[in-house]
């Protein structure tokens, strides 16, 4: 091997190093030119110069259209008279010409004049002072002469004014006469510019939106510096944090770098799509007259994902499904996140994003998924296992009934098949399976759950109250029918064996109470009667009202619920179940505290009966029965279920997918699929856990859309991750609200009435719109807080509409909840819950508001007295106005007459003052006052009016109006007038 | 020297612009439908459609008690009965025919304005059509309070009150709707419908059950005709040049 050639002076060789450094500088020039590419080549600049010509595209078709509108015969018309009227002008040119010259002459003039008015003034004011300066002096020729000076001076000036004065009245006729003459050539260019201003401003933009040199030199790579069109669009967002490595820091959303028209209106038609669509319903999001502007609230804050993503992956976007995971894969390059704890919600479940701000509220307007899951779970009773620390959770009682007195109403045999399999008997219960369910596997489990269910009764019953009743009073079936359905019970009971929770999703108000179909196979006719007279009695926290029935009218329901029976739930009994199984159930938990021999020898001293409620009360502590009913024995026991407060933010891995792996490995589909299908994570593991260790969820019998929006509701139970001050609603009234609209469920109040815009469930039941209950809208503003307190506490000390037959029921508030519902309708309207006395009008007032409430025929709908008047039947009559003073608010009667409809939409009050282009009101009193048969009002009112004018002036004021029309039905209607 | 490097990265961000733009995908620009043709604005056409609208079971409307107003039990002398189910001897009146489908361009809205009248407790007429963006006339002939309840579904709701005879307002509707309910709160056997349309062609039936449509471009539509009670019907029409086309509807008995 011959030894490397080597210069003298040098240790190496200079012709390799020359190829090695050649070589590398061609590597690094690659690695440059490759660095440079893959800096300028990112996806969101693609994007952005698509949507760029996206954009032009669509500004072209509407100048296209634009131009298509504009009427070209009007605007040929228009130009042809244009054309004429130059040419008429060019026929009057001398003459036009000749004023034009007359005009600039008279310019110069009055110049001239002004000129020379001016220096008068300013020598008579240097006179003024010469002749003030001679009095000083005394001497009288002085003042004489610098007098006569000024007098002439004087004269000189008046002169000056008056000659200014002509030219310029002549050059104003001029100038009119001239405008007169070119007035017609003027409007015709001033209707053309009209016509062509939008085109012209949308034919700007479009030359905006051109690529020009501008554009290729400003955009091209390494040229950041220049401000280039295509950039990064980002807003940050203090407040509202992101965590990112254990540390949290303000978003800064960057997504509006691709999703380039989210904030913007007018890109949501066929053939946008995603990424250039606009945002939905951008009056409530983004744009910046919106509750939530973008550059407030940002896009991730309530969709999650990485705020500072620009690449489709990184961000974190979630497929609604495998079939979109598919396209996605495909289209965009998509990959799951592993180290991204928040990825975007997915569509479906988007209004999970409300609740991070919004738990505080309780209700969240316009999220109606998100919404009817947090009712769904109310109903439910989620929050009865599980801890979930929001307002509409904390604080509730417990939602199924008292089980403290159940012996008296029912049987165990019934009991037991109910507990066994609830929607077998009511399809559309909120009580949900225990027992039978896919994780039980094996004859021997299956006998343990008979032992349980039978222990379960037996406890029940060991601890419950008996109450014998007797037989109630005859009834009539067809009357308690037409009772059932016309005094309000339809509001919150269905009597439907047919009905099914999905079809009437997303109203659950008239699932409230049970549905009352086999009411006759479940109850004791006694119990019914007594229950329906009165609820409190036999449970004093029951939500179930009294309708105030008498005896006959609770008699003829009985009659009627009691009709409704299915032989397949009579005459039931209950299994028999192997001792030994239930010994050994009973054994597992005595051995909780006590040695084996111990526990031996604690059950071999039990009775039969013993053991079985003491499996019982074992039983129902494992199961957490008492979470929903109250039951003796576990006043105090705690909830079995986790804690539900922050599991939206639960890390992934921390979900037990058991060994099922076809289900994605997503927080909302491990959710989801809970909701549907409670037990499946068991798969696989029954014969691995202990039968005490199996999964304990019971099932709701969801439907896919329940399960969608419960699963919404949990994924929205999210960490604190925004600071107080930038969460919805902070006033100090927010509180009422929320209260409020917990009772408000509670009792279910929108069974029947309309709040918020939402419920009145009972029109699915009254179909007479003249017979609904009311829509509460503006109820804080119309009525007093007297009156509602007192009628809140007793329905029946006043009736508006006596001739309904729905009835306000008595719900035994107490005076603390009646506070909380008046202060919620208080700060609805930004009301105070008590008003002052009004002051008595006089008598002007009094005698206008007379002699229009005649006029407009306000008793035509609203009766004088209790009873309808003549034969318009009774439904689409309007309250008695003799309970105005007690019951309305002073601040409100005028306003409400003025404009019902932006109060109540739907109102049958009429308009009778049209509100004007510039928020005033018209009133049209003042040409009816000239009717003759409105002859006499006329000559009553103009008693108190010096003329006829100033009467019409005055009825002509809608203000004045509806103020005298308030004053007559607080103080005129007094004695029935 | 800062000038030198500025005009250095020029010439690198120009050669290289070059290889980016060679080694990169051109960004194509996406395919949209051009901008449509200018349709030429839809002339009046010289077409028409006409029919009769029958109906075997005959006149079905019963009187109406105005008890609960005196002045309209006034008014009616004779009596008044519902406008439901109306006609000579087989055939229907109140029927609202008008073209559903096929028309394309848009057709400037007529100049003249329809009346909704109230006139003895009833309105005139019980079955009408408008044009989006046609002014409506609303009057009351009585010398009694009437209120105009008008209950759309797609269109704003409005309710007036007119307490004084001859009062009049008026009213556009500016989405098309078919039909628009109105009602009188006060006299709650009052009501009437109004078609809302985009175009000029509608027609409601006559006593003897005929309708005619003019000045229809040639075309094929779908015809719809709409009662009140009896539902709808839809019928496809074909319209030649200057040619009538017929379109007659039988309505079968409700239930």
């Amino acid at each position: 091997m011959a030894a490397p050639k080597k210069t003298p002076d040098r240790h190496y060789d200079f012709t390799a190093m020359n190829k090695w450094f050649a070589w590398s500088s061609l590597a690094l020039l690659l690695i440059t030119i490759w660095m440079v590419v893959e800096d300028y080549a990112k996806p969101w600049k693609r994007l952005q110069a698509e949507f760029r010509e996206l954009e032009r595209q669509k500004l072209v078709e509407e100048a296209e259209a634009e131009r298509q509108r504009i009427n070209q015969e009007e605007i040929a018309t228009i130009e042809e008279e244009i054309r004429s009227e130059e040419a008429r002008l060019d026929e009057q040119e001398a003459e036009l010409k000749e004023l034009q010259d007359r005009l600039a002459d008279l310019d110069d003039k009055v110049y001239e004049a002004d000129v020379d008015a001016r220096t008068t003034k300013s020598h008579l004011d240097t006179e003024r002072y010469q002749y003030d300066a001679a009095l000083q002096t005394g001497d009288p020729k002085k003042i004489d002469s610098a007098l006569a000076t000024l007098e002439r001076r004087r004269e000189t000036y008046g002169e000056d004014r008056i000659t200014l004065e002509a030219y310029l009245e002549e050059r104003d006729m001029v100038r009119a006469e001239i405008e007169r003459k070119m007035a017609g050539l003027k409007e015709d260019e001033d209707r053309l510019d009209e016509l062509r201003g939008g085109l012209e401003s949308l034919e700007n933009r479009v030359a905006g939106l051109d690529k020009s040199i501008d554009y290729f030199v400003l955009n091209a790579p390494l040229m950041d510096m220049l401000e280039p069109q295509l950039r990064i669009d980002q807003v940050q967002l203090p407040g509202l944090y992101q965590n990112i490595n254990f540390t949290s820091v303000d978003r800064v959303d960057r997504c509006v770098t691709c999703h380039v028209a989210a904030a913007r209106a007018g890109f949501d038609g066929e053939g946008w799509e995603e990424p250039f669509r606009s945002h939905p319903r951008l009056d409530l999001f983004l744009s910046s007259s919106s509750p939530h502007p973008y550059n407030r609230f940002g896009c991730t804050t309530c969709h999650g994902g990485l705020d500072r993503a620009t690449n489709f992956a990184r961000a974190g976007h979630s497929p609604i499904n495998e079939e979109q995971k598919a396209e996605w894969k495909h289209d965009w390059g998509w990959q799951k996140q592993k180290y991204l704890d928040t990825p975007i919600l997915p569509a479906q479940y988007t209004e999970a994003g409300c609740i991070g701000c919004h738990a505080g509220n309780v209700w969240t307007a316009s999220s109606e998924l998100q919404d009817t899951g947090r009712e769904l779970m109310s109903r439910m009773g989620c929050f009865a296992c599980h801890k979930i620390d929001y307002p509409a959770f904390t604080d509730v009682p417990r939602p199924g009934p008292s089980l403290e007195r159940v012996a008296s109403k029912t049987s165990p045999e019934w009991a037991y098949q109910w507990i066994e399999a609830p929607r077998d008997f009511h399809p559309t219960t909120w009580m949900p399976h225990f027992f039978f369910l896919e994780n039980i596997v094996g004859e021997l489990n299956e006998e343990r759950q008979r032992a349980e269910i039978k222990a379960m009764v037996a406890y029940i019953w060991d601890r419950s109250e008996v109450i014998d009743y007797s037989d109630p009073p005859r009834g009539d079936e067809s009357r308690g029918e037409d009772l059932f359905n016309t005094i309000g019970c339809t509001g919150c009971h269905l009597n439907d064996a047919e009905a099914s929770r999905d079809d009437l999703f997303p109203q659950i108000n008239r699932m409230h109470g049970p549905n009352l179909v086999r009411t006759g196979s479940k109850v004791d006719a006694g119990w019914l009667f007594a229950w329906l007279k009165d609820p409190k009695a036999f449970n004093p926290e029951t939500r179930m009202p009294s309708l105030r029935l008498t005896d006959q009218e609770a008699a003829d329901l009985v009659a009627y619920l009691m009709a409704s029976r299915d032989p397949a739930f009579e005459n039931l009994t209950q299994p028999e179940v192997d001792g030994q199984v239930r010994d050994d159930l009973a054994v597992v938990y005595l051995q909780n505290t006590q040695t084996i021999e111990q526990s031996k020898a604690t059950l071999a001293a039990m009775s039969d009966r013993e053991r079985d409620v003491y499996l019982g009360g074992q039983t129902i502590r494992k199961y957490g029965c008492f979470g929903c009913h109250n039951l003796r024995g576990f006043e105090d026991a705690k909830p079995i279920g986790v804690e539900l407060t922050e599991e939206g933010s639960k890390p992934v891995h921390q979900f037990d997918f058991g060994h099922i792996h076809d289900i994605p490995h997503t927080r909302h589909d491990w959710i989801k699929t809970k909701m549907l299908q409670p037990r499946i994570w068991d798969h696989g593991k029954e014969s691995v856990k202990d039968y005490n260790e199996l999964y304990r969820m019971p099932d709701f019998g969801m439907s896919e859309r329940e399960a969608e929006a419960v699963t919404t509701n949990v994924l929205g139970f999210v960490k604190e991750s925004v600071v107080t001050a930038r969460r919805a609603d902070q006033r100090p009234e927010s509180n009422a609200l929320a209260e409020g609209r917990k009772l408000i469920t509670r009792y279910n109040c929108q069974g029947c009435h309309l709040i918020e815009d939402q419920g009145q469930a009972i029109k699915t039941a009254i179909t007479d719109p003249g017979m609904w209950p009311p829509n509460l809208a503006a109820q804080g503003a119309r009525v007093q807080g007297d009156w509602l307190f007192e009628y809140l506490h007793d329905p029946a000390s006043e009736s508006m509409r006596p001739w309904l037959s729905v009835r306000m029921p008595t719900f035994g508030f107490d005076d603390h909840q009646v506070n909380m519902l008046l202060s919620y309708f208080a700060a609805r309207e930004n009301r105070q819950a008590f008003l002052s006395e009004p002051e008595r009008p006089d008598r002007r007032s009094l005698t206008v508001g007379k002699g229009v409430f005649a006029m407009l025929q306000c008793a035509k709908c609203h009766p004088a007295g209790p009873v309808a008047p003549g034969a318009v039947s009774a439904a689409e009559l309007a309250p008695s106005l003799l309970l105005a003073q007690d019951r309305l608010r002073h601040d409100w009667v005028a306003d409400w007459i003025k404009d019902p409809l932006s109060w109540v939409s739907g109102t049958k009050m009429p308009v009778f003052f049209s509100r004007q282009d510039d928020g005033s009101y018209s009133s049209p009193l003042a040409q009816g006052i000239d009717l003759p048969m409105w002859s006499t009002e006329k000559d009553r009112m103009l008693r108190y009016f010096d003329s006829e004018e100033e009467l019409k002036e005055y009825l002509a004021d809608a203000d004045n109006v509806t103020a005298a029309l308030r004053d007559h039905i607080w103080w005129g209607l007094e004695g029935g007038s | 020297m800062r000038k030198y490097r500025f005009w250095m990265i020029c010439v690198l961000a120009v050669s290289l612009f070059g290889v980016a733009c060679g080694g990169g995908e051109e960004a194509a620009a996406p395919e949209r439908a051009a901008a449509p043709e200018p349709a030429p604005a839809p002339a009046a056409g010289s077409g028409g459609i006409t029919g009769v609208i029958t109906y075997a079971n005959g006149d079905a409307d019963t009187a109406i008690s105005m008890d609960a107003d005196p002045v309209c039990v006034g008014l009616n002398a004779e009596g008044a009965e519902t406008q439901t189910i109306t006609g000579a001897e087989g055939k229907l009146a109140n029927v609202f025919v008008y073209i559903k489908s096929g028309l394309s361009g848009s057709f400037p809205v007529s100049a003249e304005a329809a009346v909704l009248d109230q006139q003895g407790c009833m309105y005139a007429p019980h079955v009408s059509g408008v044009q989006v963006g046609q002014t409506v006339v609303i009057r009351n002939s009585d010398p009694t309070l009437h209120n105009v309840h008008a209950l759309p579904t797609v269109n704003a709701e409005f309710n007036k009150g007119q307490p004084f005879q001859n009062m009049e307002f008026e009213h556009t509707f500016d989405k098309s709707e078919v039909m628009v309910r109105f009602k009188c709160d006060v006299h709650p056997w009052m009501s009437s419908y109004m078609g809302v349309v985009e175009h000029p062609f509608f027609a409601v039936s006559a006593d003897d059950g005929s309708y005619a449509i003019d000045g229809v471009p040639a075309g094929t539509y779908t015809v719809e005709a709409w009662h009140e009670t009896l539902g709808t019907q839809t019928m496809e029409v074909t319209v030649g040049d200057s040619a009538v086309a017929a379109a007659s509807f039988d309505f079968a008995p409700a239930g």
